[in-house]
């Protein structure tokens, strides 16, 4: 992006913070315009800083930025929406972040994808409002087909041939449903239940807001969200960091075996 | 950073062990490297001796899990101190910045907070040790004084969601304006939250 100006204005999703020497951050930024990059806050971990609170993530702000040698400055920074009540409320916040996370990952740095810009905001007002968690499963979906991956759920990924009505096996590496006789040919995969796949072909049309309306029970939630995950892990080729964290939040705390007294050994605090 | 072959070995090693360290790049590894070689043995010895002894003698607290020398720790051990309060701090600093305030209870150092985009989740940080320590029945409150960060409040949720069944009340350190702030440039959830908290003038 040679043609860009020296200071510009944009608007943008923090994504995530990382800190910078004694009371600068960096922040990732998913913007309208520009896409994802990364830019610098200079002192915004004083406790005076005038942009601290517009910078937090999951924040949607009016950014100015002026041009660094390196990385861009923040010189302004204004709160559109702060998604508040995503942030009151553990699992609402996990999943907010687990999207930003979706969203980091599947984007490369400045370039724009305004389709994909759409779609975070209106699942963080899904979840501002009160839509369901199931919303999630509904970006995942179209996270997928928006970044070039679509997951082939009508005919068969591997021969192209018309899925007939029924469970069908579904597999991540072949790139969606599979039919029957191919599926030899599909190396793993799991077994997808006639309402999944129909959830799934609605997930690829409606809105979030449309996808909230759908009651889904728990067990169908489930089969749902496993093969979207199988789909993921597929083109990320690794797990998520806040995903993993939404798991942790629904089984109990479990005993890492150490112990307390004499153990030196302790992690130091993450960004320091 | 200067090639082994021209560098003697120990010097090599000493400068690799700086460069380790955080916000030393490689020429600041360098000059401290050859500050040791030219300075007297009493200051190298000295140095090598601290780190050592930091090593050696600080240990957590088994009850509050904040660095001490004797277990418990000065605070644990301290009969005049409020033993029905507990503030949870993110780190060990964080307990000095609320002994400043004149706060008189008791602590619990959670070394870290969740930060689910770098997977940093409950396991990590000390938060079963706060669990276990609560199921005595002596404490009454349980401080929440992790930063007003995306990430303390998380923090500050889960402990709240984990010891809720325990019966003990969990408070949170107010939000709201700094001293010195600019009501024009304060966000909307401070501001919010700052309106929320409102006192009557007295």
């Amino acid at each position: 992006m040679t043609g860009r100006a020296r200071s510009y204005n944009t608007e943008g999703v923090i994504l995530r913070r990382r800190n910078l020497g004694e009371a600068d951050s960096i922040f990732t930024v998913f913007s309208a315009r520009e896409g994802k990059f990364d830019a610098i806050a200079r002192g915004v971990r004083k406790p005076r800083s005038h942009m601290r609170g517009h910078l937090e993530p999951l924040t949607r702000s009016q950014l100015h930025l002026a041009q660094g040698r390196n990385l861009d400055v923040f010189t302004q920074a204004e709160t559109i929406a702060a998604y508040r009540a995503v942030r009151d409320d553990l699992d609402r916040l996990a999943l907010a972040l687990y999207c930003c996370e979706l969203v980091d990952r599947f984007t490369v740095e400045r370039a724009p994808q305004p389709l994909l810009y759409d779609l975070l905001n209106e699942l963080l007002e899904g979840l501002d409002s009160d839509a369901p968690l199931t919303i999630g499963r509904a970006f995942e979906l179209r996270i997928l087909s928006l970044s070039g991956f679509e997951i082939q759920l009508s005919a068969c990924a591997l021969c192209g041939s018309r899925i007939p009505e029924g469970d069908t096996l579904f597999s991540a590496m072949a790139g969606g449903l599979v039919c029957d006789p191919c599926r030899p040919k599909a190396e793993t995969g799991r077994l997808l239940s006639v309402r999944a796949i129909k959830v799934l072909r609605f997930a690829r049309s409606a809105t979030i807001g449309q996808f909230a309306g759908l009651r889904l029970d728990e067990a169908l939630e489930r089969e749902v969200q496993r093969a979207l995950a199988d789909a993921i892990r597929q083109v990320l080729d690794r797990e998520t960091n806040a995903g993993r964290y939404v798991d942790s939040l629904a089984r109990p705390l479990r005993d890492t075996g150490r112990t307390a007294a004499g153990d030196v050994q302790w992690s130091p605090p993450s960004g320091s | 950073m200067a090639d082994g072959t021209s560098t003697p070995e120990p010097i090599q090693r000493l400068i690799e062990a700086f460069h380790r360290l955080p916000g030393v790049g490689p020429k600041s590894a360098q000059r401290l490297a050859y500050h040791i070689l030219r300075a007297p043995e009493q200051e190298a010895r000295a140095l090598s001796d601290a780190l050592l002894d930091v090593k050696r003698r600080i240990r957590l607290c088994s009850v509050c899990m904040n660095i001490t020398e004797q277990d418990p720790c000065t605070y644990c051990a301290d009969e005049r101190r409020d033993h029905t309060t507990i503030c949870v701090v993110e780190q060990a600093l964080d307990l000095l910045a609320i002994e400043r305030s004149g706060y008189r209870g008791l602590y619990h150092v959670l070394h870290g907070v969740l930060n689910p985009m770098d997977g940093v989740g409950p396991e990590d940080i000390r938060v079963r040790e706060l669990i276990v320590r609560l199921q005595d029945g002596v404490a009454q409150e349980v401080i929440m004084a992790t930063n007003p960060s995306l990430e303390g409040e998380a923090t500050a949720m889960l402990i709240q969601r984990l010891i809720g069944p325990a019966g003990v009340k969990v408070t949170r350190l107010a939000r709201g304006l700094p001293s010195g702030a600019d009501l024009e440039y304060t966000d909307d959830v401070t501001l919010a939250r700052a309106l929320e908290g409102r006192r009557e003038l007295v």
